[in-house]
């Protein structure tokens, strides 16, 4: 755990959509996937999961239904609706771009020529 | 509620069931039950923050947060009861003022008739030149928008070929027209009741369904005298019939004539006349051959010079105006060219259609001025009440500005705050508008009392209606957000640091006190246009009342009789009068008794014709002079001494004055000096017109022979003008309708014991005659200047209020203004300063800023002055002179409590905070 890090503000929202695009789940089950899918590496504050489970269902993203967990519980789960599922297309794409970007602009070494005559 | 308990209740089950899964987990991991509960606890955080996040999520969290204001704003306004007491009470006085007003109007002015689609009606005017065709009219002149003189009445073979015309064209035209009171009888009871006739076709233009019988049908309106069918008001069922639904079939007598009634209406048609009140009796048109067949010579039926029926119509759907309108006008040209031929220089008038969604809607014509002038002024009122309770929160926000920078401190956003203080605005502003529609219902009931005559027992209550709750509510609103926002705005501007020390607490005075004083001369001002405005109304109402009308007007008794036709056609209702003047004569208490046909000060005039003998300008044509003329009365000979005029020189009219003997007049002092230059006219003759005898035209000449004093003669304000009596006993040119008069009794008897008596004097002739308008001539005086007298209470009413206001508000700031100023004035009296200076230096202040407001209300008042010149009389802008210097009282006050403070008290305080 020693490579752990805090989230990225303004990522939840997408490692939701993610999470959920893989099969519906409930609130706790997308707090266990994304740190399975993150190796135990991403640190959520677990309060902050539901407003943004609740944003996203109120935007349209989610859809939600009570049905029973597998150790035959009520709880709520959500899916992906299609919105959703544009929504989290089009948010990897913003993303992946963004990371791009910016390790290009981190792998620089040497100010470039034009800069310096400014 | 629902969304928010259900959101509610998921959240608590979504919780629960994420710490339950996260502890199994950790159990599963081996840790012990108990701690794993714990630790899933820890690991989630905030369950509250999360909460709050969902809600705000799904946009629950704005009606959580305004109900927390609430409640909030609720507490802190029980916290301090006297403050909300006098801010939500003069919140209450003005919004209740503002209330009653606004019923006013809105039943006068904007309330439309009961029926389908009102706003489709067209009432139907024609606009004269100078020189009409028509001289002649049974219905109302007034001045049109564009000064042509306007009238309502229509001639009866114009209506019929316009009607006519137009039904070709698919547009159909109907008819009405108002009868004075009529006498109805029913089961040996009379009563005096107003009758409608309306043209057979109203009922089914109107879209008025009856609701019992039938309305009036087209097969009513037949031939002249046809159709003895009436359709009874619903409030005359309920008080003549008790509401009995056999009503139908029985028959009432209107003026003697029998009629069947058909139908009752529904209760809120109220007819083509107006919207506030129903005629009792609706009767076609064609009973006017049976009611009012003549009217001086004219038979109405047929003449072509005498309007008198108003029309309406509906516009068709789809169809402009100006095309109706073109359409109209065509038509009426050709009806009006058919009917009379225009002499020499005379116009053809023109038709302009006006809404007819209120009906005719007389009243409302005059009535439009003066209510928007009060609604103005009581407008004046809210705003000075605003001003004052913002004044009051602004002050009182500074004492909050501590718990406000601590709130700001612990995190509270601006925005939060500033709606917080909004909410608490707004509940101060609802509890005002409770208070305001409370009083704004009860003053609904005294509305009355100011517009409608004292002896007229058919008054209408202003009715409670939705648009006036829509209104006080909009008012309540508005005035909660113009007062709650400056203060808001000002408490959510401070800088937390300097508020949190109190030591520094004069950081914001500057521009509080600059707000406030703002507040203050906006008060003076608005308390100064309504003080004077209400001197104004006030001095015209004592002008009035200070005109000596001519005559000794206490312990006259009025009453009006007007005798059916069919009995008392021409000759028989002098005849009449003659019998019942010499019963009332005899009557034990009474000193006197006379009769006028225009009663003194009553708004009624008789304007007639005539020229002077001699007078070679007025006889270079034959026909008369417009110009020359004379305001007129018909009297009996006691006239003079009962009413208490003077005879100045000659004589008055007396018993050897009779219908064989020469006709004789008397004229006023303002009549000789318009007419005879001032030389005295005894002996000399005026003429009024011809009559008809033996088939000759022979002019009536009248010999002057007395002059009276001059007296008042239709209102108090025109100053006296000529007048000619002539002696009703002398008459010999007859019509064959009756002719009316009004009986004038001098008496030191109680006016309830005389009308039982002259009650009885009239049943021993004849017990149909119906005796009306019963009141005393002090009664119908102040009925005359009724307008001015509800002018002057209404605006001293609002600027007593609006004083009052100004006083609390001006102490109020001030006294907050000396309290941040409290360490100021206790250094400079501690340094030695002489208490007058301290003293005049808060005055002076004071009086800057409340001089300020004097001046722009002043300014404000003659502004008003100009607007409402009609309204008053009398009267010129410099009376507002004697109204300065008037409010030096109130800073005095604080003054005076500014020396007494002890100058020890205040450096001790200042050392406990520094």
């Amino acid at each position: 755990m020693s490579d752990a890090a805090d989230l990225v503000q303004g990522t939840l929202e997408l490692l939701i959509l993610k999470a959920v695009s893989l099969g519906p789940l409930h609130g706790y089950g997308i707090l266990q996937r994304i740190e399975q899918l993150s190796r135990e590496r991403l640190l959520i504050q677990q309060g902050s999961l539901y407003p943004a489970l609740y944003r996203l269902e109120a935007s349209g993203a989610l859809l939600t239904e009570w049905s029973t967990s597998e150790n035959n519980r009520r709880a709520k789960y959500y899916r992906l609706s299609e919105a959703g599922r544009e929504q989290l297309a089009a948010e990897t794409e913003r993303w992946s771009r963004v990371a791009r970007i910016m390790s290009a602009i981190l792998r620089v070494t040497e100010a470039p020529a034009a800069a310096g005559q400014a | 509620m629902r969304l928010r308990r259900r959101v509610e209740n998921g959240i608590q089950d979504e919780i629960r069931f994420h710490l339950e899964e996260h502890a199994a987990k950790l159990v599963a991991e081996g840790v012990s039950e108990s701690e794993a509960y714990r630790q899933a606890r820890v690991a989630f955080g905030g369950m509250e923050t999360s909460r709050d996040g969902v809600r705000s999520a799904v946009g629950i969290r704005p009606l959580d947060e305004f109900f927390a204001d609430l409640r909030y704003a609720a507490r802190i306004l029980r916290n301090s009861p006297g403050f909300t007491a006098i801010a939500a009470g003069s919140l209450a006085l003005a919004i209740g003022a503002n209330t009653t007003m606004f019923s006013v109007a809105n039943f006068m002015l904007l309330q439309r008739l009961a029926v389908p689609r009102a706003t489709e009606l067209r009432m139907l005017y024609h606009q004269d030149q100078e020189h009409s065709v028509y001289h002649m009219s049974w219905g109302s002149w007034f001045s049109g928008e564009n000064g042509l003189s306007q009238s309502d009445a229509f001639t009866y073979p114009v209506y019929q070929q316009v009607r006519r015309d137009l039904r070709a064209a698919g547009i159909e035209l109907f008819a009405f027209k108002g009868l004075r009171t009529v006498n109805a009888a029913y089961g040996g009871s009379a009563q005096a009741v107003q009758a409608e006739l309306v043209s057979g076709n109203l009922y089914g233009q109107m879209e008025t369904k009856p609701l019992l019988g039938r309305g009036i049908q087209p097969q009513d309106d037949g031939a002249p005298g046809s159709g003895a069918v009436a359709v009874l008001s619903y409030g005359f069922w309920q008080s003549m019939f008790g509401g009995s639904p056999d009503v139908l079939g029985k028959v009432v007598r209107v003026d003697t004539f029998p009629v069947t009634v058909v139908g009752v209406n529904a209760p809120g048609f109220t007819g083509a006349e107006n919207v506030q009140r129903s005629p009792e009796l609706f009767l076609p048109m064609s009973m006017i051959g049976n009611l009012r067949a003549t009217l001086g010579k004219e038979v109405v039926l047929q003449s072509n010079n005498l309007g008198w029926i108003q029309l309406m119509l509906r516009k068709p759907a789809g169809m402009p105006e100006s095309v109706l309108r073109d359409r109209l006008n065509q038509s009426f040209h050709a009806a009006v060219l058919a009917t009379v031929t225009p002499k020499k220089g005379e116009t053809v008038p023109t038709v302009v259609l006006e809404d007819g969604s209120r009906g005719l809607a007389q009243s409302a014509r005059f009535l439009r001025k003066p209510i928007y002038v009060l609604l103005g002024l009581v407008g004046c009122v809210l705003l000075l009440a605003c001003a004052n309770v913002a004044n009051l929160m602004l002050a009182r926000s500074s004492n909050r500005q501590r718990e406000i920078s601590v709130r700001l401190a612990l995190g509270a956003g601006r925005d939060r705050i500033f709606r917080q203080l909004l909410v608490e605005s707004l509940l101060l502003a609802a509890i005002g508008g409770a208070g305001g529609a409370l009083l704004g219902y009860l003053g609904r009931m005294g509305a009355p009392a100011l517009l409608n005559t004292a002896w007229d027992n058919t008054a209408v209550p202003v009715p409670f209606s939705w648009p006036v709750f829509g209104f006080t509510s909009a008012i309540t609103l508005i005035t909660g957000i113009l007062f709650g926002v400056a203060p808001a705005w000002q408490s959510t501007g401070t800088d937390v640091n300097t508020a949190l020390k109190q030591g520094a607490r004069s950081a914001s005075r500057r521009r509080t006190a600059w707000t406030g004083k703002g507040l203050v001369a906006f008060q003076v001002a608005m308390a100064t246009l309504l003080v004077a405005g209400s001197a104004l109304f006030f001095r015209t109402m004592m002008n009035l009342a200070a005109v000596h009308p001519g005559f000794e007007p206490a312990g006259l008794l009025l009453a009006e009789l007007q005798p059916p036709d069919r009995q008392y056609a021409g000759a028989k209702s002098i005849v009449l009068h003659q019998q019942f003047l010499e019963r009332l004569s005899a009557i034990p208490g009474v000193d006197g008794a006379t009769l006028a046909v225009v009663p003194l000060i009553s708004n009624s005039n008789w304007n007639s014709g005539m020229r002077v003998e001699g007078d070679t300008q007025a006889n270079a044509s034959e026909d008369f002079d417009p110009g020359h003329s004379s305001n007129f009365n018909m009297i009996s000979p006691e006239f003079f001494s009962v009413m208490k005029i003077p005879v100045i020189a000659g004589r008055g009219f007396t018993p050897q004055d009779t219908s064989t003997s020469p006709y004789v007049t008397v004229v006023n002092q303002a009549f000789v000096k318009k007419f005879f230059q001032g030389q005295s006219p005894i002996g000399k003759r005026i003429s009024d017109g011809e009559h008809e005898a033996d088939g000759k035209r022979i002019r009536n000449w009248f010999t002057v022979v007395g002059v009276c004093a001059d007296t008042q003669y239709s209102d108090l304000r025109t100053a006296p003008s000529p007048i000619y009596f002539t002696d009703m006993f002398q008459a010999r040119d007859f019509t064959p309708n009756a002719q009316g008069a009004t009986y004038i009794l001098r008496s030191q008897r109680s006016p309830a014991e005389l009308v039982i008596a002259m009650r009885n004097a009239a049943l021993a002739i004849d017990p149909d005659l119906p005796l009306v308008n019963i009141r005393t001539q002090v009664q119908q005086i102040a009925d005359v200047s009724r307008q001015e007298r509800m002018f002057a209470a209404l605006t001293a009413g609002f600027g007593l209020l609006a004083l009052a206001l100004a006083c609390v508000g001006i102490y109020g700031v001030m006294a907050y203004t000396v309290s941040q100023r409290t360490h100021e004035i206790g250094i400079r009296l501690a340094l030695g300063a002489e208490r007058a200076r301290v003293r005049g230096m808060v005055l002076r202040e004071a009086t800057w800023v409340a001089g300020i407001g004097v001046v722009v209300g002043l300014a404000a008042a003659i502004a008003l002055a100009r607007v409402v010149k009609s309204l008053l009389y009398n009267l010129n802008p410099h009376v507002l002179r004697n109204l300065h210097h008037r409010r030096a009282c109130d800073p005095v006050q604080h003054g005076v409590r500014q020396r007494r403070r002890e100058q020890l008290a205040i450096l001790h305080q200042e050392q406990v905070f520094s």
